[in-house]
């Protein structure tokens, strides 16, 4: 077992040791975490430059190998998960003050799942760790503030929708069985029925976790992710949702390769469909943790659409574009993983310093919060906003580049997938930009209410301010970081393939990324170095050419005195032009209550009621509807055939009995 | 000579047939009442206002504590929920350019509720004309608005005459009659204009507000002054209206009233204009009775008064008055109202300049003071119906109380704009052709 | 559409021109001119009583308190001024004389502007012609675009503030506010004997008697209200391209 096999395994082994350290002191288990982190993140560095390796190995009780280990997709899915969990852990050190130890030790746990099913190399083990990081996650949503009522229908909710999940998987895993033999992680070669069993099983199953419509949306994903805790709110939106990414690369670096075209077109249409209801539904949540995990779905999505054109272009054999949507699906996994996990801890910030979690009532508030967590969070949001030099503004671009060449898809009607699926994508990136500007404006920048400034925590704005440098560093250094990356995508690929990188204009050889062969060109290095050229250009002014004095004006506000309680935009308000314009999707209705309204007597007199112009969801209706139909199926069984009769049972098992009879008896 | 279908009631009529009644209006102060039955065509002011607890009709509107400070000019209605804030918008606006705010109930681009707020540009006309000579208060009561000047000296004239029972000469009464059409025709080419620079109709705006300024001009030409300030005054700007000023003045109005025709023809084709005005902030008739509403919004809500018609004295008496009214009551029926007066008032100033010689001349008595050294007069201004309570003793003013036509249209329109959109506010606050300064006083 | 464009072609040109020809006297109704007396200062101690508001003293007609009211020319006066009555001090406004009004040392306010200047209304108590007059600058027998003046919706676009009204305790704030929200260099234009002394309204209790007491006042427009072509050429004092500055008589 060389050295990073054994580095892996301790970082491993240390997420569990963690989880029983913190029943001994909660601070203990968050530390032994985050060592545990740093190990995973020099382990997962080391296989990316190295190749693959192997930690501890043994028989497993089916005899089949078992063993911890990396290769290039795990290694990636490992940093990613690593950077996130660095920054989580150091949080929870300054954010948990609960005198219970369970949160700290479910925390440790699901780490030391979701570590343990990204580095094994065994399906089992992966279902082991799949099934463990579910029921651990449950146990940090339950440890939530709250009315507990609506704490356990959340945390309920989650796992119905995560076994459901597992069991899907299992369906997955037993398919790969049955093509391979064997539950080592090993491609299986022929392509057939049992493959595209396979194939939607775990596009279902992961998809679950992923939280992509329609198995998602206004109910499990954002009211659980937002319900938890905020440490365990990044850890679930950021690195739960990666891990269930990290099962479908898997599940297609298994399956046959080149596949069929429809698993492709699939794909790319249910991503395409989170993508906007994910950015839909962030543009109109109030919540400061609901509007994240809301744009959870949408980047989610954006990886289905990447890895949906990938498929496509694989099949009808365009290997450029193959190649650059795979690496549009991995750079989106990293930058979305990374800058959510930063929203989630400024959730966790704002709540410390305002008691709440309604961004109607923290406009303002965190305007003075300690700078590491203001940046941070302006540099993730608008990462997240897909906004210059940022890790977002990378991956969407990419997202949108591949997008733009289905074009070259054949037959048609994939090519018809490409362009719905596009005007998805591109409608979205417009509302979550709404969102993103909401979650700021209404945090962090806009005027502050006439409030007391809020208390500061330092030990929760660090590793804020620590995840914006990195959303920064992949966004502006990510020609190299793709260049880094592309043995990684090769392995995936299963082709030798050249990162998609160079050269064009003046910018040198390397520092841009292009897309196609080549399609479009971007260097996001150039992107800061012109904004700080045009900086200095405006400082330099400023300073040569005498700074003129700075006068200081309250807002013009019609000649209102500005600002005054109750006469400022709230957020809802910000975005009720989204709510009406999409009342078809969004099912908003406005609801009245109290007195007058009615006749135009009563109109014209004073009277005093209640508006409420409440959203819902189409697919929430769908549920519903579906939840309706299914008790009046089971109410019906249960009336018509299970009546409780006995008459009646007798007479079942007479006709099955005659059934078997006659089916043995023609057998023979 | 027709009966006045209007009559004076000293006290309250307190019981079935007052409560009866369609439209009670308690002005601002509580001075006097004014009750409108428009079924029976009759209406009635009362001198002392009675109060709901006496068993008058309720009281739409309480009496402004201090119209000096700024103050809701319309029912206020609570109107709470989850995001819901208050938009101010004013005092100082282009949108609304004049000194007035309007608080907006909302959680975002509707209007859940809207109260106009009045108070800012009080110039304390009511308290400073006390004491002075009917002549000098009129310099201020002119001031009262000045697009609506000639309306305003006209009823405070017509009261102050009365009030001291005053003979006035003929003449007099036709060149107020002049005067009063013709700023009804710049109110309403006017307010044309504004609601077609909301619809950013550029061509239509720059050819209406042409038209405006050309009837700008006119009335500094004939009457000395653009805004008519003292032309009913004695010793004012001279008027220029002997025979041959009359031709050349009854010349350049068919010019105008062709030129007017033109342009509301054009209106009526632009299919953009229309969809953005038709249906917005409606006003049913209902609204308009209970809401107390006058004027062009009342007419345009389907109901024909006018008190050009029903307070027959000279001029009108002698003149064939066309009555247009609509049944939309909305922005729409507004404007079309609006367009109607101007083509009925380019009729009436027809007809005056075609019998000045033979008409005017004598002198008629005012009308009975309603008490001693108490007048009422009252006009239809271009906005509606305008009331002045006036009280003189020897000469000089003791009180004034007064009942603007945008002081009664604002309930009306803070009604309309519910559940409105945003958008829809200029087009609505223009139709109705509001002037904050009458209102504050 | 077309038939607009018909419609306005067969209007020809109602543009004036303004300041480069003098105004015509369509343009300027009477009382659209300052009062000043037929006979010299010596006739004024006769005139003084027909005044309302006290704008005719033995020695000088105060123009920024006349009403236009026309009861002086019984006493021998006449509205023969100069259109172009607008100064730039109050003190200015007291002239009797019939020719242009004297240009001050000072270079005009906003002259480092250029040409374009962006203009804001403020109504602080006003009876609405002042407004209206101001508004009518858009119209097209003024079109003071062709000049390069500008109507915006917020003062912080705004070069100039066109003051109208007399101003009330409740918009004295407001005002304030708005000059605060200008962007320098700004000036005020006080349009109409409102702003600048009260107007008809002078002694009304409550009521400020000056604008200038709220906010610097750079050019002062007498008249009740004053015609467009007097505002207009207030407007242009600002930035030094009035009439007087062109070299017209």
């Amino acid at each position: 077992m060389e050295l990073l096999g054994a580095v892996l395994s301790i970082a491993v082994v240390g997420f569990f040791a963690g989880a029983a350290l913190s029943l001994v002191r909660r601070d203990l288990g968050y530390a032994t975490s985050l060592a545990a982190s740093v190990l995973l993140l020099i382990s997962a560095v080391g296989a990316l430059a190295g190749g693959a390796f192997q930690g501890l190995a043994w028989s497993g009780p089916l005899g089949d190998p078992e063993s911890l280990g990396l290769d290039g997709l795990s290694a990636f899915f490992a940093l990613a998960t690593s950077i996130v969990w660095i920054a989580t852990s150091a949080y929870s050190l300054a954010y948990d003050d609960r005198s219970s130890p369970l949160l700290a030790f479910c925390y440790a746990l699901t780490l030391g799942a979701i570590a343990l099913l990204v580095s094994s190399s065994s399906l089992l083990l992966f279902l082991i760790g799949w099934e463990t990081m579910t029921l651990a996650s449950y146990g940090m949503i339950l440890q939530a503030r709250g009315r507990s009522g609506r704490v356990f229908s959340a945390a309920f909710v989650f796992l119905a929708f995560g076994e459901a999940s597992t069991l899907l998987v299992v369906v997955a895993v037993a398919g790969l069985h049955v093509m391979s033999g064997s539950f080592v992680e090993v491609p299986v070669a022929t392509a057939g029925a049992i493959a595209s069993v396979v194939f939607v099983a775990g596009l279902i199953g992961f998809g679950l976790k992923m939280g992509v419509a329609p198995f998602h949306m206004s109910e499990w994903l954002p009211i659980a992710h937002s319900s938890a805790p905020s440490n365990a709110s990044a850890v679930l939106s950021s690195t739960l949702t990666l891990a269930g990414a990290y099962g479908l690369f898997r599940v297609l670096s298994l399956l046959p390769s080149p596949p069929p075209l429809w698993w492709g077109a699939v794909m790319l249409g249910i991503g395409a469909i989170s993508v906007l209801l994910g950015a839909l539904f962030a543009a109109v949540s109030e919540h400061t943790k609901g509007l994240p995990a809301y744009s959870t779905i949408e980047n989610n999505g954006l990886i289905l659409v990447a890895l949906g054109i990938a498929l496509i272009a694989h099949a009808d054999g365009l290997t450029d574009l193959y190649v650059f949507a795979l690496f549009a699906a991995f750079y989106q996994a990293l930058a979305h993983a990374v800058a959510k996990s930063a929203l989630f801890l400024s959730a966790g910030y704002i709540e410390h310093s305002t008691r709440t979690f309604d961004l109607n009532s923290t406009r303002g508030r965190a305007k003075d919060a300690d700078r590491a967590a203001r940046l941070g969070t302006v540099a993730a949001a608008l990462s997240l906003a897909a906004a210059p030099p940022l890790a977002g503004f990378v991956s969407e671009w990419m997202v949108l580049e591949a997008l733009f060449q289905s074009y070259r898809f054949s037959p048609e009607w994939v090519q018809f997938v490409g362009l719905l699926s596009g005007a998805a994508v591109a409608l979205a990136a417009g509302l979550i930009l709404v969102a993103m500007v909401k979650f700021l404006g209404f945090s962090f920048l806009w005027k502050p209410k006439a409030t007391p400034a809020s208390p500061r925590a330092s030990g929760l704005a660090a590793p804020i301010g620590a995840v914006g440098a990195v959303v920064l560093g992949i966004g502006v250094a990510a020609p190299w970081l793709i260049r880094f990356l592309a043995p990684t995508v090769a392995a995936f690929a299963q082709a030798p393939i050249t990162a998609p990188v160079g050269g064009l204009l003046s910018v040198p050889d390397g520092w841009s990324i292009l897309s196609g062969s080549p399609f479009g060109i971007l260097s996001p290095p150039v992107v800061p170095l012109a904004l700080a050229a045009g900086a200095a250009v405006a400082l330099g002014y400023y300073v040569l050419g005498g700074r003129s004095a700075t006068r200081r004006v309250e807002p013009w506000m019609a000649g209102s005195p500005p600002g005054r309680d109750g006469e400022t935009y709230t957020s809802f308000g910000y975005s009720t032009g989204i709510r009406i314009m999409m009342r078809s999707v969004l099912a908003t209705r406005e609801v009245r209550t109290g007195t007058g309204a009615g006749t135009p007597e009563e109109r014209a007199a004073p009277f005093a009621y209640n508006v409420d112009l409440e959203v819902l969801d189409v697919f929430k209706l769908f549920y519903d509807s579906l939840v309706w139909f299914g008790d009046g199926v089971s109410a019906a069984l249960k009336s018509g055939v299970m009546s409780g009769r006995l008459g009646r049972y007798l007479a079942y098992i007479l006709i099955v009995t005659l059934v078997v009879v006659i089916y043995v008896a023609a057998a023979a | 000579m027709r009966r006045p279908s209007w009559r004076v009631e000293p006290s309250p009529a307190v019981g079935g047939e007052a409560t009866a009644r369609a439209l009670a209006y308690v002005p601002d102060d509580g001075r006097f009442a004014l009750y409108n039955d428009y079924a029976a065509g009759v209406s009635v002011l009362t001198l002392t206002a009675p109060s709901p607890d006496e068993g008058g009709p309720a009281a739409l509107w309480r009496a402004d504590t201090d119209r000096t400070r700024p103050h809701a000019l319309a029912p206020a209605t609570e109107v709470d929920g989850y995001g819901i804030f208050t938009f101010p918008y004013g005092p100082i606006s282009m949108g609304v350019p004049e000194a007035g705010r309007f608080d907006v109930r909302t959680y975002g681009e509707r209007v859940l509720n809207l109260v106009p707020v009045g108070g800012f540009k009080s110039r304390r006309i009511r308290e400073t004309v006390v004491g002075r000579p009917v002549a000098d208060a009129a310099l201020l009561v002119e001031r009262m608005a000045g697009n609506f000047s000639a309306s305003h000296v006209a009823a405070f004239l017509e009261a102050a005459e009365s009030a001291s029972a005053t003979e006035v000469p003929t003449a007099e009464r036709w060149v107020r009659g002049l005067a009063q059409e013709l700023q009804r025709i710049y109110n309403h080419v006017h307010v044309i204009a504004r609601v077609a620079e909301a619809a950013s109709q550029n061509v239509g705006l720059a050819q209406t507000h042409a038209l405006a300024e050309e009837v700008l001009r006119v009335q500094g030409a004939f009457f000395g002054h653009r805004w008519l300030f003292g032309a009913l005054l004695p010793g004012g700007p001279a008027r220029r209206l002997d025979a041959a000023d009359r031709h050349r003045l009854a010349e350049r109005l068919g010019h105008l009233a062709e030129e007017f025709e033109r342009l509301w023809l054009l209106f009526l084709e632009s299919r953009t204009f229309i969809d953005r005005i038709q249906g917005t902030c409606p006003v049913s008739r209902a609204e308009a009775v209970g809401g107390g509403a006058v004027g062009p919004t009342l007419r345009a809500s389907g109901v024909a008064w006018d008190d050009r018609l029903r307070i027959p004295v000279a001029p009108y008496n002698d003149l064939f008055v066309p009555l247009p009214h609509e049944t939309g009551g909305d922005a729409l029926a507004r404007l079309i109202i609006r367009a109607e007066e101007v083509r009925a008032s380019f009729l009436i100033l027809e007809q005056m300049l075609d019998r000045w010689a033979t008409a005017s001349t004598g002198a008629e008595p005012a009308g009975s003071p309603v008490a001693p050294g108490r007048g009422i007069g009252r006009v239809e201004a271009p906005s509606g119906d305008l009331v002045y309570d006036v009280r003189v003793t020897a000469g000089k003013v003791d009180a004034l109380q007064l009942r603007t036509p945008s002081r009664a249209n604002w309930t009306v329109f803070a009604a309309g704009m519910r559940d409105a959109v945003f958008t829809d506010f200029h087009f609505a606050f223009e139709s109705f052709g509001f002037v904050f300064a009458e209102t504050d006083g | 559409m077309p038939s607009w464009i018909q419609q306005s072609a067969s209007r020809g040109i109602l543009t004036s021109r303004y300041p480069k020809d003098a105004a015509a006297d369509e343009e300027v109704s009477p009382t659209g001119r300052p009062p000043l007396p037929v006979a010299g200062v010596a006739s004024l101690p006769a005139a003084r009583d027909s005044c309302p508001v006290g704008a005719i003293s033995d020695t000088a007609v105060d123009q920024g308190k006349c009403i236009r009211c026309a009861r002086c020319v019984a006493a021998g006066l006449t509205f023969t001024g100069p259109v172009e009555a607008a100064t730039r001090s109050r003190d200015d406004l007291l002239r009797i004389s019939s020719g242009p009004v004297p240009s001050p040392a000072a270079p005009p306010p906003l002259a480092r502007l250029g040409r374009s200047l962006h203009l804001f209304l403020v109504d602080v108590g006003s009876c609405n012609a002042c407004n209206l007059e101001v508004l009518a600058l858009a119209n097209p027998y003024y079109d003071v675009q062709r000049l390069g003046l500008f109507f915006t919706n917020s003062p912080r676009h705004a070069d100039v503030l066109l003051v109208v009204g007399v101003p009330t305790p409740e918009m004295a704030e407001p005002l304030r506010r708005a000059y605060e929200a200008l962007p320098g260099p700004k000036a005020v234009v006080a349009v109409g004997a409102c702003p600048i002394s009260g107007g008809a309204f002078a002694g009304a209790p409550g009521l400020v008697p000056g604008l200038a007491e709220i906010v610097p006042v750079d050019v002062f427009v007498p008249g009740c209200p004053p015609s467009p072509t007097a505002i207009l050429d207030a407007i242009l004092k600002l930035n030094g391209r009035d009439r007087a500055a062109r070299g017209g008589p």
